[in-house]
This record gives structure tokens, C-alpha cells and sequence, in this order.
């Protein structure tokens, strides 16, 4: 068993190991954003109130937040679209507010594609090539490099309005990269796209960043879109960022209400302390149910909110003393999944997904199910 | 193959069941179409035959291109409306930049004080220019206190007063033009650009312009055809050489001449109007004389890669004159520092608003005079000359008369104007853009030419010098403003909330009366006000038409602006700027509702 599991992984290894070695080659070349106390306001309205953020050269860091939460402000003040009214950005070390938006060298990839409709792809995309004055024969060379990257060569003397929408926001990403800027920011650029065509694309960004080594920042409300692309999130709230970290790190370990419930689905159990050994503590749930939980600091008050994500909650055939007794009030399948939401006693409502499998039917609403979680999938919210 | 035959069953069974003939909304078209028929292609036609009714029959065209005095004027008439096409153009440009730029309170009192003034009859902003420019106005005042020169200069009856009078009337028609053209563009265009690493001054050469040029191409011929036809401005502000084609059309009606050669002057002018207007036409779509977008009819129409094939070669010739001229001097300027471009912006168009507002302030102003000759800043202030207008007889009966002819001109005007706009919006008849042509063509055919047609008809059927005439007359404009007011609007009603309704069981009338109605409400209180305010305000078909029993408060105005500039006049048009700024004020809830609802 552990054989298997080992031949896997390094087999997983290999292959991924191939294209990673091949952009290390190609080296990075993206900037650092130092984003130090930034402050947007709107009269007493603060868009951004204070906010700090250190991103490393080459990373790609999504901002995710509901919208008015002041990821798109961010956004546009680091392009340089509105005036600070406080704190600074850093590129590289070097402050850039008196830098005016078309001297700093982005590329920027924008929700309505943005393409200019009085040129053809080729000539958008040769566009910022233009304005840096290069010359005609390098400036077509990179062009043509730059739609063959993606994918889009034949359609080089096309109007964008002849295009669909995926293949217009990629040439809006082959004109943002082509003169292979630092800095990438993308707003959204995916959400006017189709589920089947916005994974697609996602993927080949994904891909692009491996390649070009930019820093990109990437701003979406769609969490699952940022736990796939990014390699780290910066949740946003009322203008600030309540949690920066690796996907992992945001799905497993939000360090509040709000994240655990933006990101992902989640169950948050109210539960109080029965008794305290360190770290770990005995819980029991309002409805009774009494389970082991791990928490980083033992916690001050006697009562804690745990959140444990739906795939963790295990089903039992039967019941015994680690399960709790439960009635289904909804089951649905989704194809690679299941999604059933059972009321626990004193009426708490818990989410349950788990994969399909062979012979697994859907338990039919109003019948008991037995339900337990361990310490292990718990995490308990300070 | 299978969709073949059923497309065929369904084509022709709406005109097969009668009772759905009757149901028909093309049918709501039937009134305005017949009304202008009547009173306004007719009498045109006739103008063309008794133009034409000579032996052989060109022999009063002949006149008009043999005698200097006519060909002269025409080609006079041109190069004046172009000039002031250009000028328009460039002021109005940076003008629509500013408005569009600006934002919250500063945007609303920017435009206020673009639209303003166009609500306001040509004739009091004619007027208004009349006292600035006289011996006696704060211009000549101002510069001798600054010290420019000594003695008063005649800066009235020059060709610089005419250019100048014309462009200040006709620049709000170039600044909505263009604004409508940028107010549509994707304000991500401009970031994307300036993020892609163009400056502000390759954002507006390479981006902003390129795609605002239809916007300017339209208010260009708007601007140009309306010039062609103008009379009231050069006949006040311009001297004996400055003589525009309209105004020998009038001269020749006072004198009585053959019957022939005056109506060949009309459709001399009347050709050019329409060759502009045709060319025009190819170039942008008939859709720029009414500012809108197309008609859904077109959208059906499979025309895109011819389209786009035409547009691609233009474009390409365009962009190889951006290259080749723009360009290289746009890189030397590109050296200015950014702001002298936002400056350039705020000066040119902040000097727009200032000589579209400043008449209008100092005519206030004097009218509060107590002198009896126009000087300002007045020595003194009274009520006097508001005391003299309200308690003249001659002055209240030409207001009575002209509140009276406005109101049934309104009545008609959206009565025939917003049935006409259901039917164009709702039916799906073939050729409507012939028919919204029709609608809206009296925007463009010169006043002068009209007046001169509609003469021979109104002394036939005895409608000289009547209410009901006039009337008649004034709402042959006031129909195309209506239409293209309530159309407007009709197109933004979600057709989704009418089908809601009638899927719950409301009937057609109840469907219009709940839901249609109220969507399109202010747009026909709009229209209402817009249709008044025309008639009101219309001088040139009165001119013709009226009679010295029956005077209008325009035709007053006129009588005593050519006889004695005295502060009645300035009175009048504070009253008239009021009118209209009350107007505005009343509707802007209204209209606030309206844009927050789309």
C-alpha cells in the first residue's frame, strides 16, 4: 500500500518535473510588489484602508474577494488608473506613485477583453511594442511569436469583433505579454467566459506564468479559480486582507468566519469546551456530538467555532459511540460527487460531499445517517 | 431541408388573417406619414414642379447659376458652413472630452451648460451676440479698460461676427455629437491603452479618436447641412457681403418676382442639403441625423462581412494617414509633460461653455436696465422694461398667440409623433428606415424652403395668418423630435416585461397602459416639452406664414431686432431662458429616473 502510494507520487514527479525545469531555465523574470499601508478612500468610504501586501518576484498571487471589497481598487491603483491617499508601492524597492500608468510597464488583461476594435489582433497586440517605439522588423517578429504562443497565428489579420469571447480575452493576454512586462495584473479576466472555456484558459495562464516567469496578480471572486491558479491568495474583505497564504493553507487553515465561508463550503460548528489537555480539547457540538479537535494556542473562552469541510465528514453504516445520528433533508448528485445535507439533533444543518463509487446510492430524504469527523478534520477558528 | 418548408408556412400567415392586419402596429404610422405627406412632401413637390415650370424648364436654374450675385452667395453659403463645421469640430472635441471626463456635480453643470443654450431660440442667442459685440457692449468696453485700443470697434457685420454667431449656435449640436460617440466606448479602451504603454496624447490619436470619428463625422454634416440653410444669424450679425444663400430666398419673397425663379432658388438649396445629406449617408448611416443607434431591422440583416470588408480598407488608408502625418508630430509634442494636455483640454472647452453662456448672462443682465439704449453693465437698474412688456398689448396678444400655436403644435406633434415612433419601434414591416427617414427628415430640409413650400399651399387653403396653420406648420419639425424622443425610449423598455405581463393575462391596452406606459412616461413628457418649446421658439416658417393680424412673440422679436435694439427684446429672452431652465429643472427628476432605470 504505501509502495504503491510512493511509485505514484514520484511517477507524478517526473512528469511534472520536465516543464518545470525547462521555465527555471528560461529564468524569472517578474518583479516584487511591496504594497505598504495603502489607502483608497472614496469621502468616508475607505476602498482600501491600510493594506500591506508583500509579493515575491515571480509569483502569482490572486486577490479574492466578494466584489466591493477592494480588490479591483488594488488593482487600479497599482496600475496607476487612481491616485493613492496614502501608504506606498514599491516595485523591485523602488516607489512608483509618481509614475504615470504608461511609463510603468505592465501588462494588464481587462474583464471586457478591451481590445481596441479599430485595429486587427496582430496590430493589438503589436500595440504596446509600438508605443515603446520598437522597430518594425523585431516588433512583427514578437508579434508572431507571441499569437503562435497563444495558439492564435491564423487569426492574426482578424477584426477582434470576429472573434468569440475566449479567443478575443487570449489575444488581450498575447498583447498584455508581448513585451514580456515584470508585471502582469489581470482583472477578471475570465468571468464573461463560459465554465468549460474559463478552465481552459485558467490552464493556460497557469501555463504562461510557468513560462514567462512574470509576477502576476490576478484578481477574481471566484475561489475555486484562485485556489487552481494561484500560488498565493490574498483574501480581501471591506477593504482589507484578512488572510494571505498558499491555497492549501486558505482552504485548510482560514483564520476566520469569513474566509472559511468565502472559500470553499464549509461547515462552521458551534461547539463548547468540555475539557482541555494542551492543545487538544474535547468539543461537544450543540447537538451533542462529542469529538477531539486540535487547536495552535489553547483558547481562552470555553466555547470555539470549528469549521470541517464537507469532504471530511465521514458516513458510517452504523451507528457507534464516535457518531452522530443524523436525518437526510437533501441529497443531490453531482456527477463526480454527492452532495447530501443532514440536520444533526437541536437542528444544526451539516454538508456532506462524498465521491461516487461503485454501488453507492443516494440515501433518500428523512432516512438516518451516521456521521463522524476527527480530530484531524477539524480546524478550530480563533 | 427540413426547416425549409416551415419557414415558408410562417411567412405569409400574418397577412393572411385579417383580424391581425387590424392589429397591426405599422398601422400606428399611418397618421404622421399621411400628415407630412400633406402638408410637407406635397407642397415640396410642388416647389420642384413651379421650379421646373419654365420654358424650357431649367431656365430658372440657369439664372441662379449665371447670375453672380446667386452663384457667388451659394458658394459663399458653402464655405461659410464649412468654416463653421471646422470650428465646431475643433473647439467642440476637446469640449466633449471635458464633459466626459469630468465627473459627478462638475459633469451636470457641464452639460447643462452645453444643452442649455440650444433650447433657446436662434434668434435670442443671436440677439444675445448683437449686444456683446455692439459699440456699446462689454466687449468693446472691456478692451478699451484693458487698454487694447481707444475707440469703439465695429465688431458687428463681418464675416468673423457670422462665423462666429453661427458656431455658437450650432456647437452644442458638434458637442453632444461627439460625446454620445465617447460616452459609448469601453472605458477599459483607454486603460487598456495607457497600460500597454501609450501616453495620453497616443491614447487619443491611436484609440479615443479613430473610434469617436463617426461621432465627429456625424455632428460635421449635422453641423454643416444646418449652416446651409441658416438665415436668421448672418441676416442680424453679418454685413452686405456676407449674404448666405437663405436670406436672398426671403429677399426675393418680399419682392414679388416671376413665379419660377424664387422657388428654383429653394430647390437649389434644397439639392445641396440632400447631396450632403446622401453622402453623408453612405459614409456613416442616415441613422446620424437622428444621433441614434440602428433600428432593429438592420440588426436582422445579414450585412457584416460586406461591412467589415469596406470598413477594413478605410481603415487601413486611415491608419496610413495617422502614420504617416499625425504621428511624427504627436511624437515631438509627446515631449510636453502630460498635464499641458489636460490643460489644453480644460481651456479649450472651458472657453466653449463661457461663449455658449456669457450671451445669455448679459442679456439678463440688461434686461434689468434702466436706460432706454443697450449699454452695459447698465448705469442703473429697473423693473421698467418688464413693466413695458407686460403691460403692452401688442407684446402680451404675440405672447398669447405664441403660447396658444405652441400648445396645439405640441398636441399634434405627439400625437402623430410618439403613434408613429409605437410603429416604427413595434412592427416588423419592411423598409422602416425609409419610413424613420421620412419621420425625421424635416430635421434637415432648410426652414427657409420649407416656409417657401408650404406659402403657395397655406394661401390656397386660407390657413395664412391662422392658428391652426401655424400650428400645422410648426409640428411638421416637432414630429421628428418626438419620434426620435419616444422611440428612443420605446427601445429601452425591456420587451420581457411586456411579454410578463401578457403571459399573466394582461391585455394588449392593459399591458400599454401598466407597463409600456409608465416605462416610456418621461420620454413623452420630453417630447411634450421639446415639441412646445419648438413651435415657441420657430421664427422662419411664421415668417411665411403668418399674418399682420396674427404676430408670434418670435416674429415681434424679429420686427424689433432689425428695427431698434431696446431692452424689451433682452427681457423676452430672459423670460425665454427661464422657460427653458424651468423646463429642464421640472424634468430632471424625471429624467434621473429614467437613466437610473436603464
Amino acid at each position: 500500500m504505501v509502495d504503491t502510494a510512493a511509485r505514484r507520487s514520484s511517477r507524478t514527479e517526473q512528469t511534472l518535473s520536465i516543464p518545470v525545469q525547462e521555465t527555471r531555465a528560461q529564468g524569472v523574470i517578474g518583479s516584487s510588489i511591496s504594497i505598504r499601508e495603502v489607502v483608497k478612500a472614496y469621502g468616508t468610504f475607505r476602498a482600501a484602508d491600510r493594506i500591506s501586501l508583500e509579493i515575491q518576484s515571480g509569483e502569482f498571487v490572486t486577490l479574492l474577494g466578494p466584489s466591493g471589497s477592494g480588490k479591483t481598487t488594488l488593482l487600479n491603483l497599482l496600475a496607476g488608473f487612481q491616485r493613492l491617499d496614502g501608504g506606498e508601492i514599491l516595485i523591485d524597492g523602488k516607489p512608483i506613485h509618481n509614475v504615470p500608468t504608461h511609463r510603468r510597464g505592465f501588462g494588464m488583461v481587462f474583464q471586457s477583453y478591451a481590445l481596441f476594435p479599430n485595429m486587427t489582433v496582430a496590430q493589438n497586440v503589436g500595440f504596446p511594442l509600438r508605443m515603446a517605439g520598437v522597430d518594425r522588423a523585431t516588433s512583427e517578429r514578437r508579434v508572431a511569436e507571441t499569437l503562435e504562443m497563444m495558439r492564435l497565428s491564423e487569426h492574426a489579420k482578424k477584426a477582434p469583433t470576429e472573434m468569440s469571447g475566449g479567443q478575443q480575452q487570449r489575444v488581450a493576454i498575447a498583447r498584455a505579454i508581448v513585451m514580456r512586462p515584470k508585471i502582469v495584473l489581470m482583472d477578471e479576466p475570465l468571468s464573461a467566459l463560459d465554465r468549460r472555456l474559463r478552465e481552459s484558459i485558467q490552464i493556460e495562464i497557469r501555463d504562461l506564468h510557468q513560462r514567462i516567469g512574470s509576477t502576476i496578480l490576478f484578481v477574481t471572486h471566484d475561489q475555486s479559480e484562485a485556489l487552481t491558479m494561484s500560488d498565493r491568495i490574498a483574501v480581501m474583505d471591506a477593504g482589507h486582507i484578512v488572510q494571505f497564504g498558499r491555497p492549501t493553507e486558505i482552504y485548510r487553515h482560514p483564520e476566520s468566519r469569513f474566509v472559511a465561508s468565502f472559500v470553499g463550503e464549509s461547515n462552521l460548528i458551534e461547539a463548547d469546551i468540555l475539557q482541555k489537555r494542551g492543545t487538544t480539547m474535547i468539543l461537544r457540538s450543540r447537538s451533542g456530538y462529542v469529538f477531539q479537535a486540535e487547536s495552535r494556542s489553547a483558547p481562552s473562552e470555553d466555547h470555539v467555532t470549528v469549521l470541517v469541510r464537507p469532504e471530511r465528514v465521514v458516513l458510517h453504516e452504523s451507528a457507534s459511540d464516535a457518531t452522530a445520528s443524523t436525518i437526510v433533508v437533501s441529497s443531490l448528485f453531482l456527477g463526480e460527487m454527492l452532495r447530501i445535507e443532514v440536520e444533526m439533533a437541536g437542528g444544526e444543518r451539516l454538508l456532506i460531499r462524498c465521491p461516487d463509487a461503485p454501488g453507492r446510492s443516494l440515501p433518500p430524504v428523512g432516512s438516518r445517517l451516521h456521521v463522524s469527523w476527527g480530530a484531524e478534520d477539524c480546524w478550530v477558528l480563533s | 431541408m427540413t426547416h425549409a418548408p416551415r419557414l415558408q408556412e410562417a411567412a405569409p400567415s400574418p397577412r393572411l388573417t385579417s383580424p391581425g392586419l387590424l392589429k397591426n402596429p405599422a398601422l400606428l404610422l399611418v397618421p404622421a406619414v399621411v400628415f407630412l405627406a400633406v402638408i410637407y412632401l406635397l407642397p415640396l413637390f410642388d416647389l420642384a414642379r413651379v421650379s421646373a415650370s419654365g420654358t424650357p424648364w431649367w431656365t430658372h436654374f440657369e439664372r441662379v447659376f449665371s447670375v453672380p450675385l446667386y452663384w457667388e452667395s451659394l458658394l459663399r453659403t458653402m464655405q461659410i458652413a464649412l468654416i463653421v463645421a471646422i470650428i465646431c469640430a475643433v473647439f467642440g472635441y476637446p469640449t466633449a472630452l471635458l464633459i466626459h471626463r469630468s465627473r459627478g456635480i462638475a459633469q451636470t453643470l457641464i452639460t447643462a451648460a452645453i444643452v442649455l443654450p440650444y433650447f433657446i431660440a436662434i434668434l435670442i442667442r443671436t440677439y444675445a451676440w448683437m449686444v456683446l459685440l455692439g459699440r456699446n457692449g462689454p466687449i468693446n468696453k472691456f478692451a478699451m479698460w484693458l487698454g487694447l485700443y481707444d475707440e469703439p470697434l465695429g465688431l458687428l457685420f463681418n464675416r468673423g461676427s457670422v462665423l462666429l454667431g453661427i458656431a455658437a449656435v450650432l456647437m452644442p449640436l458638434m458637442v453632444l455629437s461627439i460625446y454620445s460617440s465617447l460616452a459609448r466606448l469601453d472605458p477599459s479602451l483607454t486603460r487598456a491603452a495607457l497600460a500597454s504603454g501609450a501616453g495620453p496624447l497616443a491614447v487619443f490619436w491611436r484609440v479615443l479618436l479613430p473610434l469617436t470619428l463617426p461621432g465627429v463625422g456625424a455632428g460635421f454634416l449635422l453641423v454643416f447641412v444646418s449652416a446651409l440653410g441658416f438665415f436668421i444669424t448672418p441676416t442680424l450679425l453679418g454685413g452686405p457681403s456676407d449674404q448666405m444663400f437663405a436670406m436672398h430666398i426671403t429677399q426675393q419673397a418680399d419682392s414679388i418676382t416671376g413665379e419660377g425663379f424664387l422657388q428654383a432658388l429653394g430647390v437649389v438649396l434644397l439639392i445641396i442639403t440632400l447631396i450632403v445629406v446622401g453622402i453623408a449617408g453612405r459614409l456613416l448611416g442616415l441613422e446620424f441625423i437622428w444621433g441614434g443607434g440602428k433600428l432593429s431591422e438592420a440588426e436582422v440583416q445579414p450585412l457584416k462581412s460586406s461591412a467589415t470588408s469596406s470598413a477594413g480598407s478605410r481603415r487601413k488608408l486611415g491608419a496610413m494617414i495617422a502614420d504617416a502625418v499625425g504621428w511624427p508630430v504627436l511624437r515631438l509634442l509627446g515631449r510636453l509633460p502630460a498635464e499641458w494636455g489636460t490643460w489644453t483640454v480644460r481651456l479649450m472647452g472651458g472657453f466653449v461653455i463661457f461663449m455658449l453662456i456669457l450671451p445669455l448672462l448679459v442679456v439678463i443682465v440688461i434686461s434689468f436696465s434702466k436706460a432706454s439704449y443697450l449699454t452695459f453693465p447698465p448705469a442703473a437698474y429697473s423693473l421698467r422694461w418688464y413693466e413695458k412688456f407686460f403691460s403692452d398689448s401688442t407684446w402680451m396678444t404675440a405672447f398669447w398667440n405664441s403660447l396658444t400655436i405652441a400648445a396645439l403644435s405640441a398636441c399634434i406633434a405627439v400625437t402623430l409623433g410618439a403613434t408613429a415612433a409605437m410603429g416604427i419601434v413595434r412592427s416588423s414591416i419592411r423598409g422602416k428606415s425609409v419610413l424613420m427617414l421620412l419621420l425625421v427628415s424635416p430635421l434637415i430640409v432648410p426652414p427657409v424652403v420649407l416656409g417657401l413650400s408650404l406659402y403657395s399651399l397655406f394661401l390656397r387653403l386660407d390657413l395664412v395668418g391662422t392658428y391652426w396653420g401655424l400650428a400645422a406648420a410648426h409640428a411638421i419639425g416637432g414630429i421628428p423630435i418626438v419620434v426620435v424622443i419616444v422611440s428612443a425610449s420605446l427601445q429601452a423598455v425591456d420587451r420581457r416585461l411586456e411579454q410578463g405581463a401578457a403571459v399573466h393575462g394582461a391585455s394588449p391596452l392593459t399591458v400599454f397602459r401598466t407597463v409600456t406606459l409608465p416605462a416610456i412616461a418621461p420620454g413623452l413628457a420630453a417630447a411634450v416639452f421639446f415639441a412646445f418649446l419648438h413651435s415657441f421658439d420657430e421664427l422662419v416658417l411664421s415668417l411665411f406664414l403668418s399674418s399682420p393680424r396674427m404676430r408670434t412673440l418670435p416674429l415681434m422679436l424679429w420686427a424689433d431686432v432689425n428695427y431698434q435694439l431696446n431692452p424689451v427684446l433682452a427681457v423676452v429672452s430672459t423670460l425665454e431662458v427661464l422657460l427653458v431652465v424651468g423646463g429642464i429643472v421640472l424634468a430632471r427628476p424625471v429624467l434621473a429616473r429614467s437613466r437610473g432605470a436603464t
